[in-house]
């Protein structure tokens, strides 16, 4: 104990004065921490302004993360990432990082719980039983190291293709990152139960966005329960940033992420990469990047309500969406140079500057957004069988919200009052002032209406951002990143909690990568959101997620009893889900 | 009002800011190979060929994820992203070009070292004129790594017998 | 394209095979009200079985490669057309060569080969290899393409327009060497021209550059440079509007003397190149 004692006042000499209000709340947390696992703890440090990690031993994880995750006092704790490390080369062991952090309005503190797991015993304590939250964490924790979790309820494969062999864990360093063992196609899908029908869904699809499978067993119209198998996109980014990538070069890679949030992903990353090595990024850089990321939850959000308007009949709000979303695409091109927002981050800031006639474009386009949104609002809120439609559809209770550890619009729709902006201010959102709106009925509607918010705090956090807009430079100078400090970094992206966390290597290279996008953590809540619905709901509560795909492509119903194989294409399958709204 | 564009019936050209189809200059390159290295999705590529003494820089449009890390990177403002976008070919040659440059063949040894003519041209230009006559360098330019080695090598061992002899 | 296929309204299949949802939403962007490609009579249809042509994206994963296999054997056996769109499917963009990538095993993990493999191409010669027969294929690189960019791709299918690229060599021999010349030494350029990346980022830095270079040969011409040039820069300045680009000229300013200085005087100085 009196070593902790010692690291805490060594920290708190070298670190931040505890002055403002929120580092005092956040050592509230940490002093209760130490206080009730003191004896435990056998390291202690600091890594970045808002993190600390705490090294136990792996039989004492469990206790400390359920303590931390289910603490009466502290809001909206959740456990964001979880981080495998191969440090074989480094200490000859494994590291298994649970994240853990505060959110609502009371702090801005993470937590890094480790512990280290030898190569010859590669076991650790499940979570899942007790947190679901955790469940596709230790999944993968299996299929990319090897580390077996014990008592878990559900160890199927998460991530790796099905064709991949087993026992090849890709993100251990022995593995070259360009090997591709092939192996037998094989994976175990949940079985029905009697009188279950399978419909699967996936994984491909016509309109929108990515592959994915969903298996919904049904009981007649009713949805029992749904097996997901997705990772079709999985394509190793982690390892080649690990692999093949300098720093700088990585930056590409993240935005790669994800093509609709690109750019917060890279944010993350930078973020990541300055907090571990101690770069300084120059305000106006700060600005921009604020800017552009609002510009992006901009165009996500339109994109989203667009297609909720697809799903629920009304597509003329589709086109409306759609058609205010072209202008902020266009800006997005004429300030980025790419419709994506792609390719404007550095690490140590950003790569174009915001020169007065781009300023000007901002604002002539804001004024336009502004009164075309206002007007898209009104349009759909009015829309009888849209509100209809979307309300008490795909309800997700607070309670488990909270248990599966959602983000984003999804988990404030739920009544869970969160946002990294203003919890964990990166950017230049500690200068900013907005609003976080939180909805409690937790249906297809608030979450609507959440993002519906969202668009015009996002209209007043840029035109403040242009307001305040400091001059200087926009790229730091650093010499090098010192080899082996790590840290995350959080962003909140359209659709949740961005964690990116990283260990930096040597040769200019990134020794562990780990990137975890909001929708990582939405997705396991579909099963809990589609119980009870009925198919024609399906497409609709998978699109309110925005998961980064919208869903269908062609629908197959089986029928277990007589074996007969329907197929529904995603058009007739939306055309269901168009005629359940006709009949509100 | 409508607001459908008439493309492609009509022309459109993407504002000057868009990151379009990259362009090597092959008047300005130089073949340093600064893109190569910098380049995240290995678009472009540097081959050398030693028999021949020639270098190749091989951009493919195809791969190239108009990040404009090159442009970035370039000295010699060779590599360029236009603002020209209409890249659409049923034959995947066509998005591809290549630079050929010419290695410089050392004075030493007679085999090819491993950077271009152009690229000791560059250097000469930026090295500050004194330095290049205190050195010597136009003759030690045209000589292969090893041979420099070899050289100051040799110079040193000079050097010692005179100090210890 | 050998056969032109002669067709009036193209039916598409949309066919992601891992890719970021880019190139994805450019597609739906393009059946949206701007550019609204119903106008080249493309619907985009809910099954292979109904579909010309297969609108492919994304760089090919292992775990969609059956899939997608599944679904071009799915497309009737005519037209077949293969619309690769966007950098990953026409060479497996960023991604190439990471683990779920699927890649031949022929066709090497590491190559020099041009044009670079990877994407749709692995899937093609496999899909000859057993004997499918597939139409013309049409790649559209860009990371995501604009929709201009697969609308003039689509257009190309239905002969509206013609392709613009070729294959492009140039060799030492016929092509002369031009070093820039310009009043000031090379290295002070490239110094300023870094130092300007920091300030207003690689874009506008050329252009910003070239002004101020004028600037300072008309004033070297001058008997005191110095003060011709600020007096040069103070004109420039009150015709500017963009504060931004007054702020770069009096930085470039400073530093140009700065390092003329140090220059002169003989010190060490660190050059960015």
């Amino acid at each position: 104990m009196s070593e902790v004692v010692e690291f805490k006042e060594a920290v708190e000499k070298k670190r931040i004065g505890w002055g403002s209000e929120k580092a005092k709340v956040t050592k509230e947390y940490l002093d209760e921490i130490l206080q009730k696992f003191g004896d435990k703890i056998k390291d202690f440090k600091q890594v970045a302004y808002n993190q600390w990690i705490i090294t136990v031993d792996r039989n004492d994880v469990p206790e400390i993360v359920l303590y931390f995750l289910n603490h009466e006092g502290w809001k909206e704790t959740q456990l964001s990432t979880m981080v495998v490390n191969d440090e074989r080369p480094l200490r000859g062991k494994f590291s298994i990082t649970y994240w853990l952090s505060i959110n609502g309005a009371a702090g801005d503190f993470y937590l890094g719980v480790r512990a280290y797991i030898p190569e010859d015993d590669p076991k650790f304590i499940s979570i899942t039983p007790k947190h679901r939250g955790a469940n596709w964490y230790e999944r993968e924790a299996y299929d990319m190291f090897g580390l077996i979790p014990e008592g878990h309820p559900d160890p199927r494969r998460l991530v790796l293709p099905d064709d991949w062999p087993e026992g090849v864990y890709p993100l251990r360093k022995d593995f070259h990152y360009s090997d591709s063992p092939p192996g037998k196609k094989f994976y175990p899908y949940k079985k029905p139960k009697d009188n279950e029908v399978i419909v699967p869904y996936g994984p491909y699809h016509v309109a929108l966005e990515e592959a994915a499978h969903f298996r919904l067993y049904v009981k007649g119209e009713e949805i029992v329960d749904v097996d997901y198998r997705g990772f079709y996109a999985h394509r190793g980014i982690e390892k080649i940033v690990e692999g093949r990538l300098t720093y700088d070069q990585a930056c590409f890679i993240a935005e790669r992420i994800c093509g609709i949030c690109g750019c917060t992903h890279s944010t993350a990353y930078c973020e990541a990469v300055e907090n571990a090595a101690g770069i300084e990024v120059p305000e106006r850089a700060e600005y921009i990047r604020s800017i552009v990321l609002e510009l992006e939850r901009l165009h996500s959000h339109l994109l989203h309500l667009g297609i909720v308007c697809h799903l629920t009949g009304l597509d003329v709000g589709f086109m409306n969406a759609w058609k205010l979303r072209e202008h902020v695409m266009w800006l997005a091109e004429r300030l980025t140079g790419n419709r994506k927002t792609y390719g404007m981050l550095l690490v140590g800031g950003v790569r174009r500057d915001l020169l007065e006639y781009r300023r000007s474009l901002i604002e002539e386009v804001l004024k336009d957004l502004k009164s075309g949104f206002g007007e898209f609002v009104d349009n759909i809120t009015f829309t009888r069988t849209f509100v209809k439609r979307c309300e008490s559809v795909g309800i997700l209770p607070y309670r488990i919200a909270k248990e599966l550890d959602v983000d984003g619009p999804l988990g404030r729709g739920s009544g869970r009052d969160f946002d990294v902006r203003r919890d964990h201010p990166y950017a230049a959102y500690k200068y900013l002032d907005f609003k976080v709106p939180v909805y409690k009925d937790g249906d297809v509607m608030s979450r609507a209406m959440v993002r519906i918010d969202e668009v015009w705090e996002s209209i007043w956090i840029i035109e403040q951002a242009l307001d305040q807009l400091p001059g200087g430079d926009i790229l730091a100078e650093y010499k090098e990143i010192p080899p082996y400090q790590e840290a995350i970094g959080m962003t909140e992206a359209p659709r949740g909690e961005n964690i990116h966390y990283v260990m930096t290597g040597p040769n200019n290279k990134v020794y562990r990568y780990r990137a975890r996008a909001g929708t990582y953590n939405n997705l396991p809540a579909i099963p809990d959101m589609m119980r009870g619905y009925t198919i024609a709901d399906a497409p609709l509560i998978v699109a309110s997620l925005d998961p980064c795909y919208s869903c269908t492509e062609r629908v197959q119903i089986v029928d277990v009893e007589s074996g007969k194989v329907r197929v529904l294409n995603e058009e007739e399958f939306n055309r269901m889900a168009i005629k359940a709204s006709r009949r509100v | 009002m409508p607001v459908t564009l008439k493309y492609p019936f009509v022309k459109i050209t993407a504002p000057p800011e868009y990151r379009g189809i990259p362009q090597i200059d092959p008047t300005l390159c130089i073949g340093c190979a600064a893109c190569v290295n910098a380049c995240p999705p290995d678009a472009i590529l540097r081959i050398d060929d030693y028999d021949r003494g020639t270098r190749k820089i091989v951009l493919d449009i195809g791969r190239c994820i108009r990040c404009a890390r090159c442009e970035e990177v370039c000295p010699t403002r060779a590599i360029k992203l236009t603002n020209f976008f209409e890249a659409a070919s049923p034959d995947r040659r066509d998005h591809v070009e290549v630079v050929e440059l010419r290695l410089v063949k050392c004075k030493g040894c007679g085999r090819y070292a491993d950077f271009t003519g152009r690229q000791v041209q560059k250097a000469l230009k930026i090295v500050p004129k004194e330095i290049i006559e205190k050195e010597a360098l136009d003759d030690k330019v045209y000589l292969c790594r090893d041979c420099k080695r070899k050289e100051t090598v040799d110079f040193t061992i000079e050097a010692s017998k005179e100090v210890v002899p | 394209m050998s056969a032109k296929p002669k067709l009036k309204s193209i039916w598409v299949f949309h066919l992601n095979t891992g890719s970021c949802n880019g190139c994805d939403i450019e597609i739906i962007d393009v059946l949206t009200p701007y550019y609204d490609i119903e106008r080249l009579g493309v619907k985009l249809v809910g099954s292979p079985r109904h579909a010309h042509a297969m609108l492919i994206s994304g760089p090919l994963t292992r775990q969609a490669y059956y899939g997608a296999k599944m679904a071009i054997k799915a497309m009737p056996p005519e037209p077949r057309i293969m619309v690769a769109i966007g950098t990953c499917v026409c060479s497996g963009g960023i991604f190439y060569n990471g683990y779920p990538i699927y890649r031949r095993p022929e066709s090497g993990r590491e190559g020099n080969e041009y044009p670079r493999l990877g994407g749709i191409i692995e899937l093609l010669k496999d899909l000859r290899d057993e004997g499918v027969k597939v139409g013309p294929v049409i790649y559209i690189p860009g990371c995501p393409p604009r929709p201009e960019e697969i609308i003039y791709g689509i257009a190309q299918l239905a002969g509206l327009v013609e392709k613009r690229l070729s294959y492009q060599e140039y060799s030492d021999e016929f092509v002369k060497f031009r070093l820039p010349e310009g009043p000031v030494e090379e290295r002070i350029v490239l110094t300023l021209r870094e130092k300007l990346r920091h300030v207003v980022g690689y874009l506008d830095r050329d252009a910003i550059l070239e002004e101020f270079m004028k600037l300072v040969e008309k004033a070297e011409k001058s008997e005191n440079p110095r003060e011709e040039l600020r007096k040069l820069i103070n004109e420039y300045s009150s015709k500017q509007r963009d504060m931004r680009i007054v702020f770069c000229m009096r930085l470039l300013e400073s530093e140009y003397w700065r390092i003329k200085d140090a220059i002169s005087a003989g010190k060490e100085f660190v050059y960015w190149i």
